[in-house]
């Protein structure tokens, strides 16, 4: 398995809303056995560029490519090589968390039989929880379930928008860990956060979007190094260490965005 | 690696039975679409001799289509499209149809189980009887009919987002029908309303289910009405499709 091998590759893409160019010539690439993490504060773009490589927003230009089948071309093709966990994922109300993931495994294709779901639950401690509605569950269980049903199909490249938002920090380590494990398997993972501290230990390479625009590319080391010596870095720092957050700040400015 | 996109058959019955069992377990708004058609029927016994068993039969089918298309239909997808439930069905691999179609064979099925439970309370406590050609006619205009009232619920969730402003408005046609339909039909509220009634998507529809469950007196007003009927489904499916957004942002 190539490592370097891309499964993910946006090119010079362009969203527009109206006359507003939400997503300006944006190009970055994700690799197999990667975690990459598309950071920018809320309004920059990040939920937009997701959209359009789900397939859910028709992008006005460029390209975009999904285990090498471009997803305006082949939608169904690259659809199928991801899988994705939606920012605020619903379900359902009426299923039981049991028959969500069959009827997920249907949609992929996949015919597994009661005892292989029964398995997947168990796996993530939620086995009991099987004729449970989805939300009847806690923040952190049903992060569980939309992951492993965004893994169901085994897919090249995983999508998730800010898995960890609301959960506790046990949750969250949990979350980071099962997304590890998705790398080592040789997945590749897009993932957007707004939280620095989980960019800087479970992403390999970060891209940093503002206004609609990829402004950096780098692992979180190397973007921290490269920046540790700029003025507007070390006024925004505090208690004198740099961290990823202050490189942030600094490029994408301190106002808060609505 | 080789990607497998799941075949279609699989993936229409994943999603029928999943949208089946929410039906089964949302059952208030399927119940509400038998029930009112059989209150009619049995509350409207006297009106029988008075304006035949046709025209209570047609009603309180029509009602019952009125009930599924605008409370059930766009009640759920309004609500499913709030939540975000169709962006994420729609990231998996199938076609957009594919999920309209399955939501779609779940509300034919409770068109059907109105019409049945229309026929079985009329045959048992109105006494009244069809012919085999007469009751076949009626489930294919039942299903004609249903159809305008599934356009009609798709139009509105077509051009409203809001899923409470789609409750209301669906209910507030749902009531006006009710009042032009019936009384209007009837000629309660004068001639000219009985005229409009006749003619509005309650009215046509009434008019081609009671021309079906006798066909002997099928006319070239039937056929108009059937038409006419057509025509309002066409319209209202195109506006339905075209305005319709997955998402409400």
């Amino acid at each position: 398995m190539n490592n370097h091998e891309q499964i993910l590759k946006v090119e010079g893409l362009n969203v527009y809303y109206g006359t507003t160019h939400a997503v300006q010539n944006v190009s970055f690439d994700v690799r197999r056995g990667e975690i990459f993490g598309l950071l920018g504060p809320n309004g920059a773009g990040k939920t937009s560029t997701l959209s359009a490589i789900e397939g859910l927003l028709n992008y006005h230009s460029g390209s975009i490519s999904v285990a090498g089948n471009n997803n305006k071309e082949k939608p169904l093709h690259a659809k199928a090589a991801l899988g994705v966990q939606l920012q605020s994922t619903s379900f359902q109300p009426e299923l039981t968390i049991l028959e969500i993931l069959q009827l997920y495994a249907g949609i992929y294709g996949l015919s597994l039989s009661k005892e292989q779901l029964m398995n997947k639950l168990q796996d993530i401690k939620l086995a009991d929880a099987a004729n449970k509605k989805f939300g009847q569950l806690s923040g952190g269980q049903q992060q569980r379930v939309s992951l492993v049903i965004a893994t169901i199909h085994n897919p090249q490249l995983v999508l998730l928008d800010e898995p960890t938002t609301g959960l506790d920090p046990q949750s969250r380590r949990q979350l980071w860990e099962r997304i590890e494990n998705i790398r080592e398997k040789g997945h590749g993972v897009l993932l957007t956060t707004h939280s620095m501290e989980e960019a800087q230990s479970v992403c390999d390479r970060i891209g940093i979007i503002d206004h609609g625009r990829v402004i950096e590319v780098n692992t979180p080391e190397a973007l921290i190094e490269k920046h540790r010596d700029e003025p507007e870095v070390i006024r925004v720092s505090r208690k004198g260490r740099i961290t990823l957050e202050d490189v942030f700040i600094a490029l994408t400015g301190t106002d808060i965005r609505s | 690696m080789e990607i497998n996109i799941p075949k279609t058959s699989t993936v229409f019955s994943s999603l029928l039975r999943a949208d089946f069992t929410t039906q089964w377990r949302n059952r208030r708004s399927a119940v509400l679409a038998l029930l009112v058609p059989v209150i009619i029927l049995i509350s409207w016994k006297g009106v029988i001799k008075m304006f035949g068993g046709a025209f209570v039969l047609s009603s309180a089918i029509a009602l019952g289509l009125v009930a599924i298309g605008l409370m059930g239909y766009s009640n759920s997808i309004a609500r499913d499209r709030d939540k975000g439930i169709f962006q994420r069905l729609r990231v998996a691999p199938i076609p957009d149809w594919a999920i309209m179609i399955s939501r779609l064979t779940v509300q034919l099925v409770m068109i059907l189980l109105v019409t049945l439970c229309v026929f079985i309370t009329g045959y048992y406590v109105d006494g009244i009887h069809l012919s085999a050609v007469g009751y076949l006619l009626t489930v294919m205009s039942a299903l004609v009919g249903g159809a305008v009232y599934l356009s009609l619920g798709q139009m509105i969730v077509g051009l409203i987002k809001n899923p409470e402003t789609v409750n209301s408005t669906s209910r507030l046609v749902y009531f006006a029908f009710i009042i032009t339909g019936m009384l209007g039909g009837l000629g309660v509220l004068g001639k000219e309303a009985k005229e409009i009634a006749h003619w509005s998507p309650y009215g046509a529809v009434q008019t081609i289910l009671a021309g079906s469950l006798q066909p002997d007196l099928w006319k070239s007003e039937t056929t108009t009405a059937l038409l006419v009927t057509l025509g309002y489904t066409l319209i209202f499916a195109f506006m339905g499709i075209r305005k319709f957004k997955w998402n409400t942002k």
